[in-house]
């Protein structure tokens, strides 16, 4: 089910009546919780429910697993239960074609002949998400940073909580599961910013992303390349990825506030950075949190030396570029990232923010969007050999009028953001103004929705 | 509601929906029929029309001016009619001969699409065409969007043909520098059902056509290629048969000498030549066009 579809607001409006009927049973509401949560995840293919709820019960139980045993050794073999059958799980179903067409592909350059099968697998919705959000929980019981809960319906509720089960924010389990053993506590304030989050996430994907994607597609596979024409596209991009992942961030943080639930924040305004390394800090960061605390730092993070160091960036970046999909150009994506936090790592505090910092920040995340969007190196060569044509077509005029309409309104607010240094910034102006704003926007959400919306990018990672 | 009461008091502009690839085409066509125009052959048809033949071309194969006013198969004859009381209004006296062309494929559909015939009707009354019967549509975004929307910012077009013209306007300023003709961007495997025969709904809405045009002005008229190889092999026959058949129901008409199927590399898809098809295609209603002044 869409956030931006016309069955989601009759699903919520349904939802929120039964979960104020049943605010005073926690119990029941924590089932109501999961009941609508995998009737939401099951709406697209009900089929892979099983694997959500293999996901969950298989970490629910190596929890507590883990939690009776006091061998090292036997509560690491419960960890590595989990570990490798969620990776088994994400791996099969994402990657498992990937790898035999990169392993066919490479046979052929050393002029073997195989003849690749590959299964047609169909990626689940979320499957990246969920199931590094159970792995969490197991990493944290192991590592005794939290208990394991006895609890398997408020457990099933965490895994699947459907404002953020299929595209993040990816939540820790000692910020979001005890947050269900809570009553129903719903005060004004959560409301506003609940309804606000609601309002302007949904903006951001309906007016904007979806507005940009044309003129992204356009450009990206057209194979007719100049400069100015793929910086405005790749400037199109990032703009579209932006309003489209944060969009769904802000659109589940506020159903989840409405609902009484705090999630966290997963974008805190990432183009403001003069650094990659901040850049990180606030772009995906319930993604890059989860990469630092369980993957970079199991890896030794930056405890084994200036080389180590190094080689824990690069696997993880390379490896968080590959969450992101079964291509070789996310690996790229990876890897440039790499590069660009190493080469600040080596930086240290030599360079200062500033508005050349930023500029440089900017031009390479552009790039790195540019490796993101394209669909093969082919493509990724073509459009980087083009920066030294600069002609421009007929149309780069109307490209650049539609590029300033549909971002204009994202400026103004980011800005305004960035000043007060204050996300919610909008919600401390007079009542009756926000109102207004929130009118605005919701004319804007309502002249351009669509009967047949269009799925959020991050649904296919 | 802002939107509905402009309409009304008519204080916006008439409508324009050129959002899309249809309908921009539908109504840079719409506006060229009520247009001056120099033509002495209109081309008027499905979109195999539109884009197998260059009028460009055609107009100097030939030497005298052609219009192409070829839409898309969406659109029966019957708004193929309208379109030729509208452009013989406009330019009275001026058009010598009507060349009707239309993709077999166009002939066996049985009737024509609701959407775009009446968006074309709409349009040509100056009306609003609510298709969206939800919120959006109550407070006014049908307006909005075809009145305001549409006259001040650029529509950027999507798939091939966003990547080939760029946006909407671009695509109008093509279709009006190649006097209506039109380039498929798109190509697509040779794929469907080879089976054909002329729809019965032709009878009535080919008789409409025919009353539209002026007694002193020519109407031609011939079935559009498809690739060689993927013609059945009995198409030959069929094909002569729906043009007997459809001779009877346009009368007076002259059949065009025109080839059934063309060589496979000239075509993007069934029903739509690559450019080099269609300037090959030009040159050949050229010629056909020749022989019928010569015989005349």
């Amino acid at each position: 089910m869409l956030f931006n579809s016309g069955i989601f607001i009759e699903f919520f409006a349904a939802f929120l009546l039964l979960y104020w009927l049943l605010r005073n049973n926690l119990r029941a509401r924590n089932i109501l919780i999961v009941i609508a949560s995998y009737l939401f995840y099951g709406w697209w293919d009900y089929r892979f429910l099983a694997l959500l709820i293999f996901s969950s019960v298989l970490d629910y139980f190596v929890g507590l697993g883990i939690a009776r045993q006091t061998d090292p050794r036997r509560r690491k073999l419960w960890l590595a239960c989990s570990v490798v059958a969620n990776l088994t799980i994400l791996g099969f179903f994402k990657y498992f074609d990937f790898f035999i067409l990169s392993f066919a592909a490479v046979m052929k350059q050393l002029h073997i002949h195989v003849s690749p099968h590959t299964l047609g697998i169909i990626l689940p919705v979320g499957i990246s998400f969920y199931t590094f959000q159970a792995m969490s929980y197991t990493i944290d019981v192991y590592r005794n940073e939290m208990p394991p809960t006895r609890n398997p319906i408020n457990f099933l509720a965490y895994v699947s909580f459907f404002p953020q089960l299929v595209a993040g924010p990816i939540e820790r389990a000692s910020h979001l599961l005890p947050q269900f053993d809570r009553t129903l506590s719903i005060t004004r304030p959560m409301l506003e910013e609940g309804i606000w989050l609601m309002i302007w996430g949904m903006f951001k994907k309906v007016f904007i992303a979806d507005n940009l994607d044309p003129l992204v597609a356009m450009v990206y596979g057209s194979g007719s390349y100049s400069a100015p024409v793929v910086v405005l596209a790749t400037v199109a991009f990032a703009f579209q990825i932006y309003c489209d992942f944060s969009g769904y961030s802000d659109i589940a943080r506020g159903t989840a506030r409405v609902l009484g639930f705090d999630i966290m924040f997963n974008f805190n305004l990432p183009y403001a950075a003069a650094s990659i390394r901040e850049f990180w800090r606030r772009w995906h960061i319930s993604l890059s949190t989860w990469l630092r605390d369980y993957l970079y730092i199991s890896l030794g993070g930056n405890r084994a030396g200036k080389a180590r160091t190094y080689i824990n960036i690069w696997i993880t970046m390379v490896l968080g570029g590959l969450w992101h999909g079964a291509a070789w150009n996310f690996v790229l994506w990876g890897m440039w990232h790499a590069i660009g936090l190493i080469i600040n790592r080596a930086l240290g505090e030599k360079v200062r923010a500033s508005f050349l910092s930023w500029l440089a920040t900017i031009c390479f995340v552009l790039y790195g969007w540019l490796l993101f969007r394209a669909r093969s190196l082919d493509e990724i060569i073509a459009m980087s050999r083009s920066f030294t044509n600069f002609s421009a077509p007929a149309w780069i005029n109307s490209y650049l009028l539609n590029l300033t309409v549909f971002t204009l309104s994202l400026a103004i607010v980011e800005f305004w953001q960035f000043k007060s240094r204050n996300l919610l910034v909008p919600l401390t102006i007079r009542p009756w103004t926000r109102a207004a704003l929130q009118g605005m926007l919701l004319v804007g959400i309502i002249l351009y929705w669509e009967r047949n919306p269009a799925p959020f990018i991050y649904f296919q990672f | 509601m802002a939107m509905h009461l402009g309409a009304i008091l008519d204080v916006l502009p008439s409508p324009r929906p050129a959002l899309d690839v249809d309908r921009t085409i539908l109504i840079q066509k719409a506006e060229a029929s009520r247009s001056r125009s120099d033509a002495q052959i209109l081309l008027m048809g499905d979109s195999s029309c539109l884009i197998d033949v260059d009028a460009g071309r055609l107009t100097d194969e030939i030497k005298r001016p052609a219009l192409n006013l070829g839409t898309l198969s969406y659109l029966g004859l019957e708004s193929h009619a309208a379109l030729l009381r509208n452009y013989f209004g406009a330019n009275p006296g001026r058009v010598q001969t009507v060349v009707l062309l239309m993709h077999p494929e166009a002939l066996r559909l049985t009737s024509a699409g609701e959407y775009h015939t009446k968006l074309l009707m709409h349009f040509l009354r100056g009306e609003d065409f609510v298709v969206r019967n939800y919120v959006s549509s109550a407070l006014g975004d049908d307006a909005f969007r075809s009145r305001v929307l549409a006259r001040t910012l650029p529509i950027p077009l999507g798939g091939p043909y966003g990547r080939h013209y760029g946006f909407n306007a671009d695509l109008e300023a093509f279709l009006r520098a190649h006097r209506g003709s039109l380039v498929d961007p798109d190509s697509r495997e040779f794929r469907g059902n080879p089976e054909y025969r002329l729809a019965p709904q032709f009878q009535k809405t080919s008789l409409i056509f025919r009353a539209g045009i002026p007694s002193n002005v020519k109407l031609l008229f011939a079935i559009t290629p498809m690739p060689a190889t993927y013609a059945p092999p009995d198409y030959l026959t069929t094909r002569q048969q729906m043009l007997t058949q459809w001779q009877e129901w346009l009368a007076p008409a002259t059949v065009l000498n025109l080839p059934a199927t063309l060589p496979d590399h000239l075509f993007v898809k069934t029903t739509h030549l690559s450019e080099e098809g269609a300037r090959q295609y030009t040159k050949e209603l050229g010629a056909a066009l020749r022989l019928i002044d010569a015989a005349h």
